[in-house]
């Protein structure tokens, strides 16, 4: 029996101690590990920024955004000219080549901007849809139309990938949706679902061969074994640190922690329904005062969010500078509401996604804790975002926790989006969740879609997100969130956070 | 000599009945499933894309047949079902069968090593144990399996991985490692690299298992070891380990192994919070990746695949049972 006890330790003992042996890695590679993964090598197949993300090292934009401050810059259109509000007439960039070797042309652009409309592959179908005709006028030459002026478009190049005619369409469809054929500065050697992309280095990129040769992409959702990849030396980067780790990782003499203040803001979304108490604008004023965004920064993000008193982040077209947050005050929240005829206050739900947000969960608990104090009783209803967004996209809401940030770095799109008054026909107000209408808010907005000089279109839109916030109380932000991000020390790697979250591993070197 | 029945009449309408029975039971499983999905999350949003409009969505809604009236959606998922067909997955529009074949061999993989480990350690120690049942070291031993028991295996896991991977830095956190692809099953049994990798998460999955099985050992040799037989085994001064293996243990392994066997199903079951937490690439990471996606086809495949795997371990076990035992009648 001893044999028996003591040979199976000796197999166990035979199988751990070789793992001592550490792993090491070679200049030009790194492993990187990130908490979403891929979801298809098809770049037009996912609109999430996770796996926009990914795509970006194998495909390309006609623009491109940059780290630190996402400028956005030529990319395989050399420059664009904007003639009238309906017209962008693009000059593409001569000798680039897809990966297969094929060359990229105008053929290529229209192809992929037609790709966008189908349903089937494509989660691009409202910029699909909002182009009326693109014409080749020459290989690098393309004018594209849009059916209704889109002041945005240029901003959303970055992220319309092109895809090459010819090899898409001759390929299995199968196919194209787990072996990406771009211009871009990496090359897919291997994807393993659930386990890790590799990539190599596009000896032919345009822009010059990236510094680092190989790249490995592990994706792992878990957060502890996230940071025990990084703590073991398993991963040389590590994106999503979550906040309650932060300590831990800023402690460790291995590892560096970069922050960035992310652009997504988190704001709760309060309906008007008519007949509502929350109709009145000093109820809404007191909800706001109500809530100690302070402590929740403090208490529940751990000092890793910034407080909020708008939407849309300062690079965006339209943030304004003026707007200060309604500072946080019970009693005179109470007072408004008593003012309002609601002394003994009334019954709201609240819901949120919690599986979506940093601590999303508990900032809604937190929220309906501080009302409590002033006498609203807020009914929790927080969920699964794949229950939670569907409700919002079909406005059953009267009050929920929400994170935007708008790709395009344009708030006329996302207020047309979440606070314009819910349109079928025009197809307005898709994800405005509580069924939010006003009149006054709609009539300002409408008319932007069309001011030619972008000074007067920026001062608009300041002026409407001042009026929506200030007046109207249409959304009550909470905070920016902070992306956090940890690297192995004493590796040189250099790294600089975009503002999108995206990691491009092209401007990355070690 | 046993009597052995021939593959008679009321042998075939017996195999017959369970198998009518089993398909019975996947069309429940199928059904149910159907009328959850249609109560959890609505996947045109994600599919139309953050942008579309009400209309757009719309369009989405009708290319993928989501507007249809549930009957016909559901008639129409058993028909390609039962032609091998189960539907595209929403979030990574590939077939869902094939998505989940991929995995495959990473959860089989990952269940057998943890059987292997229950079973080797849980019937060594529990002869070990029973044979000295109160000494001090098989005591810890006891108590060892009862926090077993009672640890999740969320916890085992984290708890193994901070202590392996990152204070001795010994074994690997997560992931499978080096793997070699034998025809279309990627197999980690062949490197170095992959074994190191399998032993923390097959622990973790084992656990429990070890720990059931531990007991079971010790209860059934405590028993045998009373018995006549094994006083003249000793008697007759065979040594103790003919003895314990050949006489006792012998004894002792069926309602273990039969055990092993239930188990492996729950091992599969069980494997989802082991694989999340490691990493692993298997059949679990994946539904759970889906239900938080809301990829329906991907879930509603998964479990009809589970469903007919443990069916038809069951059926298989039921009729060899009638087939090999002439007490158990079959009608």
């Amino acid at each position: 029996m001893k044999k028996f006890f003591l040979l199976s330790l000796g197999v166990i003992l035979l199988i751990v101690l070789p793992g001592f042996t550490g792993q090491s890695f070679g200049a030009s590679s790194i492993v990187v590990a990130v908490d979403t993964p891929p979801r298809t090598m098809n770049p037009h197949g996912s609109d999430a920024d996770a796996n926009l993300s990914i795509m970006a090292n194998f495909f390309e934009g006609l623009l491109q955004r940059k780290a630190p401050d996402g400028k956005l810059l030529p990319a395989l259109a050399e420059r664009f000219e904007h003639p009238d509000l309906l017209t962008w007439k693009l000059y593409l960039r001569k000798g680039v080549k897809f990966h297969n070797g094929n060359p990229f042309t105008g053929e290529d652009v229209k192809f992929s901007f037609e790709r966008l409309c189908n349903p089937d592959v494509s989660e691009f179908i409202n910029t699909g849809k909002s182009i009326a005709s693109i014409e080749i006028i020459d290989d690098y030459t393309v004018v594209i139309k849009t059916k209704e002026p889109v002041q945005w478009f240029a901003n959303n190049l970055h992220q319309l990938y092109m895809m090459d005619k010819e090899s898409t369409e001759a390929r299995d469809p199968g196919e194209v949706e787990v072996k990406p054929i771009g211009t871009g500065a990496y090359k897919l050697v291997e994807w393993v679902k659930g386990s890790y992309v590799k990539m190599e280095a596009n000896e032919d990129y345009w822009e010059g061969v990236p510094p680092i040769k190989n790249v490995e992409l592990r994706p792992i959702t878990e957060s502890s074994t996230r940071f025990a990849a990084l703590v073991s030396g398993k991963a040389e980067l590590v994106s999503g640190v979550p906040v309650e780790l932060y300590e831990k990782v800023l402690q460790n003499p291995k590892l560096d922690v970069v922050t960035r203040p992310a652009r997504r803001s988190i704001f709760l979304a309060l309906g008007n329904k008519p007949g509502s108490p929350w109709e009145d604008i000093r109820v809404r004023k007191a909800i706001y005062m109500a809530i100690n965004e302070d402590e929740i920064i403090e208490k529940i993000m751990r000092g890793h969010a910034a407080p909020a008193a708008q939407v849309p982040d300062p690079p965006t077209i339209g943030y304004n500078s003026e707007i200060k947050r309604l500072a946080y005050n019970p009693e005179m929240a109470r007072k408004l509401l008593k003012e309002a005829g609601h002394e003994k206050g009334f019954e709201i739900t609240l819901s949120g996604p919690n599986d979506r947000y940093v601590q999303d969960e508990n900032i809604a608990e937190a929220v309906a804790k501080y009302l409590a104090k002033v006498g609203i009783k807020a009914k929790l209803d927080v969920k699964p975002k794949s229950i939670f967004f569907p409700q919002v996209a079909r406005g059953e809401l009267e009050f929920y926790l929400i994170g935007w940030f708008d790709g395009t770095f344009d708030m006329g799109r996302t207020y047309f989006k979440l606070a314009h008054t819910r349109d079928t026909v025009k197809g307005f107000g898709g994800l405005n969740g509580t069924n939010y209408s006003d009149p006054s808010i709609d009539t300002l907005l409408e008319p932007t879609g069309s001011i030619v000089d972008r000074e007067k279109r920026k001062k608009v839109l300041q002026d409407l997100n001042k009026m929506a916030m200030v007046d109207k109380i249409v959304w009550i932000p909470l905070h920016y969130q902070q992306d956090i991000y940890a690297i192995q020390k004493g590796k040189g790697i250099k790294f600089q956070p975009r503002p999108d979250r995206w990691i491009v591993f092209k401007e990355i070197s070690k | 000599m046993y009597f052995r029945p021939s593959l008679s009449q009321t042998m075939v309408t017996y195999i017959a009945r369970r198998l009518i029975q089993g398909v019975v039971v996947l069309l429940a499983v199928s059904f149910i499933c159907f009328i959850i999905f249609r109560y959890s999350g609505d996947p045109v949003v994600t599919l139309a894309g953050r942008y579309a409009t009400l209309q757009e969505r719309e369009m989405v809604r009708k290319a993928f047949g989501l507007d249809r009236p549930f009957y016909i959606q559901y008639t129409r998922f058993i028909a390609n079902a039962a032609q091998g067909n189960f539907g595209k997955s929403f979030v990574s529009r590939v077939p869902a069968f094939d998505l989940i074949m991929e995995r495959f061999p990473a959860t089989v993989e990952l269940a057998t090593s943890a059987v292997f480990i229950a079973f080797t350690m849980g019937v060594g120690l529990g002869v070990l144990v029973s044979l000295k049942p109160y000494a001090l070291r098989n005591r810890l031993i006891m108590a060892g399996s009862l926090f077993n028991i009672s640890i999740p295996t969320f916890l085992t896991g984290i708890l193994l991985i901070m202590v392996f991977a990152v204070y001795l830095g010994v074994l690997p956190p997560f992931g499978r490692g080096e793997t070699v692809n034998i025809g279309f099953w990627r197999t980690g049994f062949l490197t170095w690299s992959g074994i190191t990798h399998l032993i923390l998460p097959a622990f973790t999955l084992g656990m429990y298992q070890l720990a059931v099985l531990l007991r079971l050992t010790r209860a059934g040799m405590r028993e045998v070891l009373t018995e006549e037989y094994i006083k003249t085994a000793w008697s007759k001064g065979l040594p103790p380990r003919k003895v314990i293996f050949k006489h006792a243990l012998r004894n002792v392994l069926i309602p273990v192994v039969t055990m092993t066997g239930l188990q492996f199903g729950e091992l599969i079951a069980f494997s989802i919070v082991t694989e999340t937490i490691f990493q692993w690439p298997g059949m679990g990471n994946l539904l759970l990746i889906s239900i938080y996606e809301a990829d329906q086809p991907v879930i509603v495949t998964y479990i009809m695949l589970a469903a007919l795997i443990i069916l038809s371990l069951n059926i298989i076990v039921d009729v060899l049972y009638a087939y090999l035992n002439p007490k158990i009648r079959y009608d």
